[in-house]
């Protein structure tokens, strides 16, 4: 099955998405922080990132601001999987910062305010390589 | 010209204290923003789910508990916002303050514990109200508050308990006393407060640095404005810790004790 992982502090914000993902077969993980998430990269096959923004770095990354977080963690992910396709999910909106993330070929979408169904059909192209329309 | 100079000096300094509240103004209403989007958010993206038929009908309970928890989350947010800019605008909350009602301790704790156990739930964490401590402390007395406040002000320390506990764990409501004070004591197992951290917990916009890292988003107002609430009440909110067990009391000065009780 193909594997989804999600990094947020706040994991009910993503319940919907996740429950969605899944109803399309895919098996999705749920993680608090950056360092738990680099481990579990490190461990696991992932076809794609879901990372939050402003979240805690963890045990590992201590100096991070939990403020800045999501840039830091998708700079390294980025470093260390270059292939993993991945998609920035946040309510924070510092266009400067967006850019930066687009610059390094992550997706940004806005939690609540990209429709669900659209948020999935990025994640699942992002997963699978494929573009769909519809449905 | 010392004169002259030492105006000059006085409008560069008005100036930057001007600048600085502009940014401390701008940083509030971005937060503000920020923790009331989010719950929003969740919310319409629930919706969404729960309208989807590719969604397993058992599955969708759990959407509905997150609606449920997250329209919580707002509500609790919008009524410490209004409190906050009440206070703001009024320091004592004079012209915002209702008249003290005699209010059942217990059934106030239960009905508000109902509140968050959804929220709780979804953590693993129970929520219980210890209603012979309760019945031994408060007998059939009331307790003479402002309930609104003080309503807001168990809130805010449960939803604490509930946010930055551990997964499985419980939170007990506790009633307690001392000589000359009664009142709540919210025990919960969770993150552990630094002693660095304890002495600020109770400042405006302060959040722990444990806090931060279990989550990254917080306004840091809840426990200043419950220390507040206690303070209008004669009483005061206190913590204690032991490792990862965290205390906080709510106390009231016994004279709050009235003879009748009505609804909580």
């Amino acid at each position: 099955m193909v594997s989804i992982l999600f990094v947020d502090d706040e994991p009910t914000s993503t319940v919907a998405l996740r429950l969605l993902l899944e109803a399309k077969g895919f098996q999705c993980e749920c993680l608090t922080d950056m360092s738990s998430a680099l481990e579990f990269l490190r461990q696991h096959e992932v076809a794609a990132l879901v990372s939050d923004i402003m979240m805690p770095s963890g045990n590992s990354f201590p100096e991070i601001d939990s403020s800045e977080t999501g840039f830091h963690f998708v700079a390294m992910v980025r470093r260390e999987f270059p292939h993993l396709g991945v998609v920035c999910l946040s309510v924070i909106g510092d266009q400067s910062k967006i850019n930066s993330l687009k610059r390094q070929g992550v997706l940004y979408l806005r939690k609540g305010e990209t429709p669900l169904n659209t948020a999935a059909r990025i994640i699942e192209s992002k997963a699978t390589g494929i573009t769909r329309y519809g449905g | 010209m010392d004169e002259i100079d030492a105006l000059k000096n006085e409008v560069a300094r008005l100036k930057a204290e001007l600048e600085e509240t502009r940014k401390q103004s701008t940083q509030y209403l971005q937060n503000v923003a920020h923790q009331l989007t989010a719950p929003l958010g969740a919310i319409k993206w629930s919706i969404e789910a729960l309208k989807d038929e590719r969604v397993p009908i058992h599955r969708k309970k759990t959407l509905l508990s997150s609606v449920y928890s997250q329209a919580t989350i707002l509500v609790h947010l919008i009524k410490n916002f209004s409190l906050m800019s009440s206070l703001e605008a009024d320091h004592e909350l004079g012209q915002f303050r209702e008249q003290p009602e005699p209010v059942d301790p217990m059934l106030l704790s239960i009905n508000l514990v109902n509140d968050f156990q959804p929220q709780a739930y979804d953590q693993g964490i129970r929520i219980d109200v210890d209603n012979e401590s309760f019945l031994k402390v408060f007998g059939t007395n009331a307790l003479l508050i402002e309930k609104n406040l003080v309503s807001q002000a168990i809130c805010n320390v449960l939803e604490n308990a509930v946010k930055y506990g551990d997964r499985d764990s419980r939170i007990h409501l506790i009633a307690c006393s001392t000589a000359d004070a009664i009142g709540i004591l919210i025990e919960s197992t969770g993150i552990p407060i630094a002693d660095v951290d304890r002495e600020r917990l109770f400042e405006r916009s302060f959040r722990g640095e444990s806090a931060r890292q279990k989550v990254a988003a917080g306004t840091g107002f809840g426990l200043y404005l419950a220390s507040r609430v206690l303070a209008f009440h004669q009483g005061h909110i206190e913590v204690q810790t032991k490792g990862r067990v965290s205390r906080f009391t709510l106390m009231f000065p016994r004279k709050r004790l009235s003879g009748r009780k009505s609804h909580g």
